[in-house]
């Protein structure tokens, strides 16, 4: 419901490792079938629902000389997820949206390709309708029409992938970001250590904004499919507040343990946060030459007839170099 | 010869035997139909299905409303949404509900024009008291409805849920933990005649206590078999200000002062209110005598206490659960339509009507009124929809700023979404901080 613990993303989206291993696994493994039974991997819905493969079915003894394309590995594919992470929030700032939009259109992301592979839905295009879902479901309307205009983007485009994006998530509509919990700590801190002079209210001000920074690398890692949005929040805090020094975290820590309903002690708590900010340490900068020579690939296994029609015009302009060499000389 | 439409139908339907059309809004159409899986097969399932949104917004926001907050919502007293499906040849979304046979509007219709009695105490008793119920769970779990109104009380028929309140028609609902944009933004929604006078007089901020008003009138409304304020509403303006409805709300209870509610004051409308309102402005509540009851009564007391003027001084639903009305005799049960008393008459509410010349898609195309059949169009209201009623209409919902239309060709950047006018200041409203600590884990 409206209050996490009783929410679906509590029950159905908090997820182990294994899972999420798993989980991808099989997407991957899915579209590498498609990729060897059709020869492509893109997936459209049809009018009934059912799923078709554009590419058509190949042959027993497979295309004669053509070879097909090369599928992405699940590492690539993070890799490419995590860029378009990325990109929804560059894109989410470029409109001054609100950062709960930015953290629910990620996780609605997040969540869409572990049960898809980015071979099988375009992921330039679910990015795109997952920051335009987020704004329907936080109340902050744009149209179709603006949103295209401002990505400059066709709508139509937008609003072609919003049933499949829908259904992708389970209709599962409401998440949890960080940035509120960070809030009510910093909130609750305030009381806690009996804030009342102005340079300790504005140190954790500082303390706060650090902690939203964190918290936005944190979004972009596997710890916000593994981890409530509190201990999230925490783990942000933990983090800035090495840099800012604003609070004696570890007594708050224990302070929280203390007070907290659950059955978490003190020491699991930190060995949580600990687990969540490894996340952030492990995640290397998305390398561009990286993206772009996956993202090739992507292109050609979702439409190999891109590869034919590249091969061609490299022919073309090869014989074209060449011919205008010899006008040349 | 096979044909197209049969040919590209959606496979889910197949688990649904059609009855017939139960309903029909600006959103789109209502179902009834019998559901076909062996598990509970027979079963009656509403189904309500939203057409694509007319502004070429793709889903439509009430759509989204419904099934972002009803996926979430799991109590006895709030309709339960079994399942949503897709039909990808026209775009549509299908949402399947436990099918309610009864609904509040029309069990106080049959005892208006056709018994001409009242509904036995009992009744009257254990339909509050599951609303009450419904909306508690709704409130603490940070939901405004927003739209509470006798069609959107749903009662369910014969069964093992019989005489069971649900509430309905999550399409205006909202979170109201975590606002972006102040409440008050997307246009003034509930019903005008269930409106509390603190959003008639210009209110930004909405909160639980609007419910609890909407509460108030519907419990009048199950006394007296009439709706309790009956204003007039102007349609010209898009300005929240109803001076119709203000006047049958102060003819009842009496003019409000600020002495009584302190930040009447503050209300953007208050002044010119007063001035526009003609006549004699005597504070006294008739409200008694209206509804025919004592003064001193528990029903009294609970009844002026959900009509109390200022929002903040109005009780909450839980509060109301505890109220001594419901500890008296007869206290209320749960099936709110079989009376436990043996000589209490046990009345028989009307079906449904239902239009069995309805297609589940073909008639989805058609405008609404393009319905001619039979008896079905005037008074058919669905499980956990609303039909179109004649009574005043809402304001729109999502008033949104529409932006002339972009050339597209040779703009770039993004003019017209500077943050001036996207983004908005974070809200002060913090909710109770233990609140946060039940995130932790």
């Amino acid at each position: 419901m409206a209050d996490f613990q009783t929410s679906s993303h509590h029950d159905r989206w908090i997820l182990n490792p294994q899972a999420l291993v798993e989980k991808r696994r099989g997407s991957n493994q899915r579209a590498i079938a498609a990729l060897k039974k059709y020869g492509a991997t893109r997936v459209e819905v049809q009018a009934d629902g059912s799923l078709a493969y554009p590419g058509a079915p190949i042959a027993e003894d497979g295309p004669v000389g053509e070879k097909l394309p090369e599928p992405l590995v699940v590492d690539e594919e993070i890799l490419i997820q995590r860029f378009y992470e990325q990109k929804i929030q560059q894109v989410c700032a470029a409109f001054s949206f609100p950062h709960k939009i930015q953290a629910t259109a990620i996780l609605y992301f997040k969540r869409f390709f572990l049960n898809w592979s980015v071979m099988e839905h375009d992921p330039k295009q679910i990015m795109l309708t997952c920051i335009y879902i987020s704004c329907k479901v936080e109340e902050f309307h744009v149209s179709a029409e603006e949103f295209g205009k401002g990505i400059q983007q066709d709508p139509q485009a937008v609003l072609k992938n919003e049933l499949c994006l829908l259904q992708g998530l389970n209709f599962d509509l409401i998440v949890y970001g960080p940035y509120r919990s960070l809030e009510g700590f910093i909130f609750d801190m305030e009381n806690f250590f009996h804030a009342k002079d102005e340079a300790f209210l504005e140190k954790l001000k500082d303390l706060k904004e650090a902690a939203i920074f964190v918290a936005d690398k944190l979004m972009l890692t596997d710890a916000a499919l593994q981890f409530p949005p509190g201990q999230l929040a925490l783990a942000a805090l933990q983090d800035a507040n090495l840099e800012e020094k604003a609070v004696d975290f570890d007594r708050y820590l224990r302070s929280i343990a203390d007070r907290q309903h659950e059955k978490l002690s003190y020491l699991e708590l930190l060995e949580c946060l600990n687990s969540v900010l490894e996340k952030v340490k492990s995640v290397r900068p998305v390398n561009e030459d990286d993206v772009k020579r996956i993202d090739r690939k992507l292109k050609y296994c979702r439409n190999p007839s891109l590869q034919d029609e590249n091969k061609k015009r490299e022919r073309k302009s090869k014989h074209k170099t060449k011919r205008s060499s010899q006008d040349a000389e | 010869m096979v044909d197209a439409s049969t040919r590209s139908r959606p496979a889910w339907l197949q688990q649904y035997e059609l009855v017939g059309k139960i309903g029909e809004g600006t959103y789109g159409l209502v179902f009834l139909a019998r559901s076909k899986l062996p598990s509970n097969k027979g079963v009656h399932i509403a189904i309500k299905k939203f057409k694509q949104s007319k502004e070429g917004d793709g889903v439509s926001p009430t759509a989204i409303r419904e099934i972002m907050l009803l996926r979430e919502c799991d109590h006895e007293n709030v309709v339960k949404l079994v399942n949503v499906h897709i039909n990808h040849a026209d775009m549509s979304l299908y949402l399947a509900f436990d099918y309610a046979e009864h609904d509040l509007y029309e069990i106080i219709r049959h005892h208006r024009e056709k018994l001409s009695i009242s509904i036995n105490t009992y009744t009257v008793k254990s339909l509050l008291w599951q609303i009450l119920n419904g909306l508690n769970y709704l409130h603490s779990n940070w939901i405004i409805h927003r739209d509470l109104k006798p069609s959107n009380i749903l009662v369910m028929g014969d069964g093992d849920e019989q005489g069971v309140v649900k509430i309905g028609d999550f399409g205006l609902a909202r979170i109201y933990q975590a606002p972006l944009k102040p409440l008050g933004d997307n246009g003034v929604v509930v019903t005008i005649w269930y409106r509390a006078p603190e959003l008639l007089l210009g209110a930004k901020h909405y909160t639980t206590a609007v419910d609890m008003w909407a509460v108030g009138c519907i419990f009048a409304e199950l006394l007296t078999l009439k709706p309790l304020f009956q204003g007039i509403e102007d349609k010209s303006t898009h300005n929240p200000l109803q001076l119709d409805q203000l006047d049958k709300i102060f003819k009842v209870l009496g003019h409000p002062t600020p002495d009584k509610w302190p930040t009447l004051n503050n209300l953007p409308f208050w002044q010119t209110s007063r001035q526009r309102m003609q006549g004699p402005k005597n504070e006294i509540s008739v409200l008694h005598q209206v509804v025919q009851t004592s003064q001193k009564s528990p029903a009294y007391d609970l009844l002026s206490k959900m009509l109390e003027y200022d929002p903040c001084k109005r009780i909450s639903a839980a509060q109301a659960l505890e109220h001594e009305y419901f500890r008296c005799e007869p206290v209320p049960g749960r099936n709110a339509l079989v009376p436990i008393q043996p000589n209490d008459k046990v009345v028989g509410y009307p079906q449904r009507p239902v239009d069995f010349s309805a297609d589940f898609e073909c008639s989805g195309s058609q405008p609404p009124q393009m319905v001619t059949s039979s008896h079905a169009v005037n008074n058919s209201a669905a499980a956990s929809v609303t039909a179109p009623r004649p009574m005043p209409q809402q304001i729109p919902l999502v008033s949104m700023q529409r932006l002339p239309p972009y050339g597209l060709a040779g703009q770039a950047g993004m003019p017209g979404l500077t943050a001036n006018n996207l983004s908005v200041p974070r809200g002060p409203s913090q909710p109770p901080h233990q609140q946060q600590f039940r995130r932790l884990n």
